[in-house]
């Protein structure tokens, strides 16, 4: 019954979306004002489809209803019910219904938001909103069906993947991750709009950036919940190992910071439109290349999901998407361009440019190193790997240049100035850099690429906090009050700039955090007897036994240790290494012990009878990248808060002009 | 129409996709060795069941089934039964199993709960496997008369697979 | 005569050897903290064979845990990096290289992004030349799709 309701349901969304989308572009070919509102009915209708088809799913799960093909994949009675509420997303077909409720709940959003404006634009974005989810309804009513019939109904379940209970942070990593992900379509829904309309006026670049930046919040935080969860969870010590799926997450969050920061300049001096549209299709892009990825089968990752009939039609799509995109960029982009200059490229302008060549070649690296190996495959028959000394050896220095971008950019002035004014803005940011720099060689650190992130981050932080601070700086020159000046100046006018640099603080942090944790990391391997001691980085680490746990889905082994500073007892730690009656090899969960400065790792190599093979890993700075991260996303969302309705209005040249600093 | 973007924007769609089609339907999984076509490692090692040396080279002259496994790995008991009977039918056929990473006592326990037919060899620290380029077990290789590696086999076998590869070293 | 017997003794079991693959050792023994510094290194250039995409420095698999003492026994007696690299290579194919060589269809993994930095950085300044000489924009007669927006400029406009 549920699983026949959950199946009309997903048809019903492949019936609604497909029309929709065909009436939204007719509606945006014939500017029809009747068409649109159309349009704007079957958005929310499909959006409707999608929230109570993951609905019944959910009933089902948790109704442990096993007639339902999922229910049975996943589901387990042996399990508590945060679990069977998160195995919704823990298996393929789940995950790809998933997908489509966020997806709805966005295109059923974004359309309210806008019901009555920009009414030139709606219907093809709508149209090309309904033609994705018409995509995906298709997946899930085809390929990906999770509400198939089983029967006879068996009585209980395996319950979902054991990596999956292992940790909270699972249950935030995957809906943040889709929110990203998923939200990347609203602005390639705008994109395709101005280029199918021929155009890309003024009032319509903040949706099209404010669709761009909540998404990438989300994702943002989401790739730090990837890293801080590996790194938590699968006992290694480390939070990245360029893993062809965490690459799939990273490279749209590429592509959609250089659009960000590309769409700045074309907001300002009318440039580079072709460009950011790119940039945001390239971003919906690789979404649909990340989910191929991470779906097909076809790379060895610790993330994938099992190899299914569904990689020849994702791949379908991305070449029907690929190829749509490029052909409206080469029929339409000439009719966006040349509706401005910029003064001078040694300036803000420049950097921007600047900025997105070293963000393209990131983004460039990163797929090349992850797909490399498949073509190799494909075209010499001979299998070779792409690994982390590759990844770190290329990454490391386009990141620093970033970083310097960081700190060189926003000092320089826009537009046009003269070379003490440059010199003015240049310099003294050094003596900061210099200081990071000499704070960082005191503490020990002798790598050279990290010196040189102390140095440009030290810089960074000092331009960053300097502009941030601006226009309270001007207020307060003026003789304006602190309190009404502050908050005037910085959150209600400022607020977009100030959310940036905010941002830009955030990432300074990161940067720094990363450098550090990564080069100046100590470990040692030792076993130890029960009772038996061992002394490193400060800490006194005891190992006083073992406890075996047994719970319903699995069997657990912890490893106790009395961890002491200076005599003094500081905390216990509890890694374990967990048999799951679903998996062969047994999985470690590591113990960390968090400090502002640094974390504490410990994870067990091999347990017989009374000893202990421990890693032991010190790790500076570690909290910090979490932290920052965070930041990041707060300030991604100060800039989101939208202001008072502004209209633009274009002013002869005789009128006086305001100050342009204290805008952006 | 702009004709640069059109161009490089077919080019790039052409190569991803053509890319990734040719990723699908292969098994991420599965590693070509490099070790087929050339001479097998050499090793000598005791064998735990019948007490002799086992010395690779001195088995020239007929083919060599070397099959990786160990206690600790659950396929190979599901394995174990088609190696036995199938050294039991070939006599011709010389089979090794080398054990890695584990005891005499538990060898022989599974041994002879689960019979065995041929010499089962200990490689203590996984050397011998790592010269061969184990990576898991039940890894098989197939060795010929001249002692070149002509076929490698990963997971359980069932005498099908095992008679397949077979003739692969009695060409 | 017991020196002999003692010799056949350990000559009788043997598993084989680097030194059949890449000759002898063409370094110095390392030992101490060295040694434990460049057997990280070398584990995390090497790729878990049967692990996802795991260095053996990072996987608790027991057929990783014997390729580390394996690299940690071949630095002992004074491989190089390039010959322990190449020992494994030889039996696990160059899919157990985590670092790309720099060999044959492989140098493009190396050169390709740099070539894109290169041609990047020629387009970047061309378009940034270009922008600089662009004309000023004319005032752009947007559609007006906004009442208030119709109201202002008219005002605006107004001499």
């Amino acid at each position: 019954m549920t699983a026949t309701f959950g199946r009309f349901l997903i048809l019903a969304s492949v019936l609604v979306s497909t029309t929709g989308a065909f009436i939204a572009y007719a509606a945006g070919a014939k500017r029809s004002p009747e068409g649109l509102k159309w349009s704007q009915r079957f958005a929310y209708i499909f959006a409707g489809l999608m929230v109570l088809s993951t609905g019944v799913m959910e009933y089902a799960l948790i109704t442990h209803d096993f007639s339902v093909q999922y229910v049975a994949h996943v589901g387990s009675t042996q399990v508590p019910l945060w679990v069977t509420i998160v195995s919704l997303w823990s298996s393929l077909e789940g995950s790809i219904l998933f997908w489509g409720f966020i997806l709805g709940i966005y295109i059923a959003a974004t359309t309210w938001v806008n019901r009555n404006q920009h009414q030139d634009y709606m219907p093809f974005a709508i149209g090309t909103w309904l033609s994705c989810g018409a995509f995906f309804s298709f997946l899930i009513a085809g390929p990906a069906n999770p509400f198939l019939s089983v029967v006879p109904a068996p009585l209980d379940g395996p319950g979902p993947n054991p990596l999956l209970q292992n940790h909270l942070l699972m249950i935030i990593h995957p809906p943040m991750l889709y929110l990203g992900y998923v939200g990347m379509t609203i602005p390639f829904g705008f994109a395709a709009a101005a280029l199918l309309r021929g155009r890309l006026g003024q009032s319509f670049l903040r949706p099209l950036r404010a669709s761009l930046l909540l998404p990438w919040v989300f994702l943002t935080i989401a790739i730090m919940l990837g890293g801080w969860w590996a790194y938590e969870v699968l006992g290694w010590g480390g939070y990245w190992a360029w893993d062809p799926v965490e690459n799939a997450s990273l490279l749209p969050w590429l592509t959609a910071t250089a659009a960000l920061h590309s769409a700045i300049v074309m907001e300002r001096r009318g440039v580079l439109k072709g460009w950011t549209v790119t940039l945001i299709q390239a971003s919906f892009l690789l979404t649909i290349l990340g989910t191929f990825m991470t779906r097909s089968g076809v790379f060895n990752s610790v993330h994938s999901f099992t190899q299914s009939a569904i990689g020849p039609t994702i791949l379908i799509f991305l070449a029907a998407v690929l190829l749509f995109s490029v052909l409206l960029l080469a029929f339409r982009i000439d009719s966006l361009e040349a509706e401005g200059r910029i003064e001078s490229a040694v300036s803000r302008e420049g950097m921007f440019l600047v900025n997105n060549l070293f963000f393209v070649v990131f983004t460039f690296t990163v797929l090349v190193g992850t797909v490399f190996p498949l073509v190799v495959e494909a075209v010499k028959g001979k299998q070779m790997s792409v690994g982390r000394p590759y990844f770190d050896a290329m990454v490391v220095p386009v990141g620093t240049a970033l970083l310097f971008l960081l700190g060189v950019g926003p000092a320089l002035p826009w537009g046009k100035t003269n070379r003490k004014e440059m010199l003015r803005a240049l310099l003294p940011p050094l003596i900061t850099g210099a200081i990071a720099l000499a704070i960082g060689y005191a503490f020990g650190v002798r790598n050279g690429w990290t010196l040189l992130t102390l140095l440009f981050g030290g810089y960074a932080a000092h331009v960053t906090f300097a502009q941030m601070w601006l226009p309270l700086r001007q207020r307060l020159k003026k003789g304006d009050a602190f309190a009404p000046a502050l908050i005037d100046a910085q959150l209600r006018r400022g607020r977009r700039r100030f959310g940036g640099y905010v941002v830009h603080a955030g990432a300074v942090i990161v940067f720094v955090a990363i450098a550090v944790s990564s080069t100046m990391r100590t470990q040692q391997e030792v076993t130890l007897t029960r009772g038996q001691s061992t002394t490193f980085a400060g800490y006194t680490v005891t190992f006083t036994g073992t406890e075996e746990r047994a719970e319903p889905h699995r069997q657990s082994t912890i490893a106790h240790f009395n961890i002491a500073r200076n005599g003094k007892q500081v905390t216990t730690m509890e890694p374990r290494m967990n048999q799951y009656a679903a998996m062969r090899e047994p999985i470690g969960t590591p113990a960390v012990y968090s400090t502002i400065g640094r974390d504490y790792y410990l994870s067990i190599m091999n347990l017989q009878g009374d000893q202990a093979g421990i890693l032991i890993i010190n790790m500076p700075m570690v909290g910090w990248i979490w932290g920052a991260v965070l930041l990041m996303g707060a300030g991604g969302l100060i800039a989101l808060i939208p202001a008072r309705k502004r209209t633009y209005v274009v002013v002869p040249k005789s009128a006086p002009t305001i100050d342009d600093e204290a805008i952006a | 129409m702009n004709r640069t973007v059109l161009i490089i924007g077919i080019i790039i769609v052409a190569v991803i996709v053509f890319v990734l089609f040719a990723g699908l339907g292969k098994d991420p999984q599965h590693i070509d060795s490099p070790l087929i076509g050339k001479p097998a490692p050499p090793f000598t090692l005791k064998a735990v069941n019948t007490g002799q040396t086992i010395d690779l080279e001195s088995l020239r002259g007929k083919p060599v089934i070397v099959n990786f496994w160990a206690t600790w790995c659950v396929p190979c008991y599901e394995e174990h039964p088609t190696l036995v009977a199938n050294a039991r039918q070939l006599p011709d056929v010389q089979f090794v199993g080398v054990v890695f990473n584990d005891t005499e006592d538990k060898i022989n326990q599974f041994l002879a709960a689960r019979g065995s037919a041929y010499p089962t060899l200990l490689d203590a620290n996984g050397k011998t496997a790592i010269a061969y380029g184990v990576g898991g077990v039940p890894e098989t290789y197939f060795i010929n008369p001249s002692g070149i590696i002509v076929a490698k086999f990963e997971g359980p076998m069932d005498s099908e697979i095992l008679r397949a590869n077979l003739a692969k070293a009695l060409r | 005569m017991i020196a002999t017997f003692f010799l056949l003794a350990l000559l009788q079991i043997k598993a084989p050897d680097a030194a059949q693959f890449v000759g002898q050792p063409k370094g110095i023994p390392l030992s101490g903290p060295r040694l434990e510094e460049q057997t990280m290194v070398i584990s995390h250039e090497l790729r878990c064979p049967v692990c996802q995409g795991l260095a053996i420095g990072d996987s608790p698999s027991i057929m990783a845990a014997n390729m580390k003492a394996q690299v940690r026994e071949l630095l002992e007696r004074g491989y190089t990096e390039e010959q322990i690299l190449s020992y494994f290579e030889k039996s696990y194919g160059q899919f157990v290289l985590l670092k790309p060589k720099f060999q044959g269809v492989n140098t493009l993994v190396w050169i390709l992004p740099i070539a894109v930095l290169a041609i990047g950085f020629v387009l970047v300044v061309s378009k940034a030349k270009k922008l600089e000489v662009a004309p000023a924009p004319a005032a752009v007669e947007e559609p007006v799709d906004d009442p208030y927006l119709a109201q202002v400029r008219e005002m605006v406009e107004k001499p």
